[in-house]
């Protein structure tokens, strides 16, 4: 039978530990509702960005733009990975790098320069581990990703790409579809293909259709176009990086409340083991006793 | 009559309010709006954002970005909207030093330093 005074121990130390992640569970709660209103807020910018983008369409401006033309020969291409900077949260890091090894090799395939970034420690690591050095890394990213700093990497993405050192820019990320889903997504965002969501557009092209309201541009349709691009470019990628901290804060907050019901289950388990083996050693001492008193008596 | 100004950044909107005159800092020069301004769209450039409002004028550095007047409401979207109470004159100053010391051997390199200085400048400027 066990050891009652061992089995009290371990149901102590669980019962920490049940502390611990319920903390963090509570934790990341708040962060998660916090980085889901910046998300929200980002949003707002986006619409906007889209609707020019529809008024430029509705204009008869032609839309075209370095930035949206595929290349023909993809010399060099970069892969940025975005994982987080803690561990436990769940299957988080684990999926986005089970994404990312298929697609790094599959480029490395087709394209003889490819270099790798990743945010995140456990993103850099991770790729480390399986055997990918990182070129460039990015941990100063939470729970709350600062516009500025997403900016300066993405003017050095399109400087780079202006310039012609890379031709592609894939991005690996989570991203955030419902409190209950978040999927890992590879995008391609240099080239940026289209601006904004094709659909948005549509439907508020129909919106501005029937205001019938003649837009005057200043300082003209092409020159705002010049800067529309780069802007929606920042824009994306600013999005992947507030979807993946609000995806990382989700799952952690479901491993952390997996983890606490586990415990309680645990704690459950081993206080009857706990309550049997005391029992057990009471009837035993209980049994010693009466053995000794009918030897006096015989 | 008033119009309705609402400063749209990536982060939060940062302003949402009634002004009786708003200037914009356009790519190419300053632009006045009030009341019953026909629709628009226009390219900012780096400069300061001045509104005239009831409680007094109200002034912002904007870092670039569009403006959309349409009936009476001028939605600006920009990277940064501060106060140019909080900007900082020898930041700015070093910011535009080292936007010089950018190289510019290629057209595409020349092109990105412009707008760095470009930048530096109106910031440096705003914050005077």
């Amino acid at each position: 039978m066990a050891n009652a005074r061992a089995l009290d121990k371990r149901r102590k130390s669980i019962r920490n530990i049940r502390k611990i992640t319920r903390t963090m569970e509570l934790i990341a709660t708040a962060r998660y509702k916090k980085a889901m209103d910046r998300a929200a807020a980002a949003t707002a910018y986006t619409d906007q960005i889209t609707k020019i983008v529809s008024r430029l369409a509705d204009a008869g401006t032609d839309v075209q733009h370095p930035l949206l033309e595929q290349r023909e020969k993809i010399r060099s291409s970069r892969v940025l990975v975005l994982a987080s900077n803690r561990g436990l949260c769940g299957g988080y890091n684990a999926s986005i790098l089970r994404t990312a090894m298929p697609h790094i090799k599959q480029v490395r395939d087709e394209v003889a320069n490819v270099s790798i970034d990743a945010s995140g420690k456990r993103g850099v690591n991770g790729l480390k581990f399986r055997g990918i050095e990182t070129d460039n890394q990015y941990l100063q990213f939470e729970d709350q990703p600062a516009y500025d700093e997403v900016e300066k990497i993405a003017n050095d993405y399109l400087a780079q790409y202006i310039t012609g050192k890379i031709d592609r820019l894939d991005v690996i990320y989570t991203k955030f579809i419902s409190t209950s889903k978040q999927i890992p997504m590879i995008e391609t965002l240099l080239p940026l293909g289209s601006l904004g969501d094709e659909t948005d557009a549509s439907s508020n092209a129909g919106a501005g259709g029937s205001e019938n309201s003649q837009y005057e541009f200043l300082p003209s349709a092409e020159s705002i176009l010049e800067e529309v691009v780069p802007t929606s470019f920042k824009v994306k990628l600013f999005k992947c990086f507030l979807d993946s901290a609000v995806s990382e804060q989700v799952a952690r907050m479901i491993a952390m409340k997996g983890a606490t019901e586990s415990a309680g289950d645990m704690i459950k388990q081993l206080s009857m083991t706990y309550n049997r083996a005391r029992q057990s050693q009471i009837t035993g001492e209980i049994m010693e006793i009466i053995g000794g008193v009918e030897a006096l008596e015989g | 009559m008033a119009i309705r100004c609402v400063v749209v950044t990536p982060e939060r909107t940062e302003l949402d309010r009634e002004a009786d005159f708003i200037a914009l800092p356009m790519y190419d020069g300053e632009l006045g709006v009030q009341a019953g301004r026909a629709p628009m769209i226009g390219r900012l450039g780096y400069g300061v954002l001045r509104l005239q409002t009831t409680a007094g004028p109200q002034r912002f550095f904007v870092d670039g970005g569009f403006a959309q007047v349409e009936a009476d409401v001028v939605s600006v979207l920009t990277a940064r909207a501060i106060a140019v109470d909080l900007l900082n004159t020898d930041e700015a100053t070093k910011s535009l030093a080292e936007a010089l010391e950018l190289p510019s051997d290629t057209p595409e390199q020349a092109q990105i330093k412009e707008t760095a200085v470009h930048r530096a400048r109106g910031q440096l400027r705003a914050s005077r």
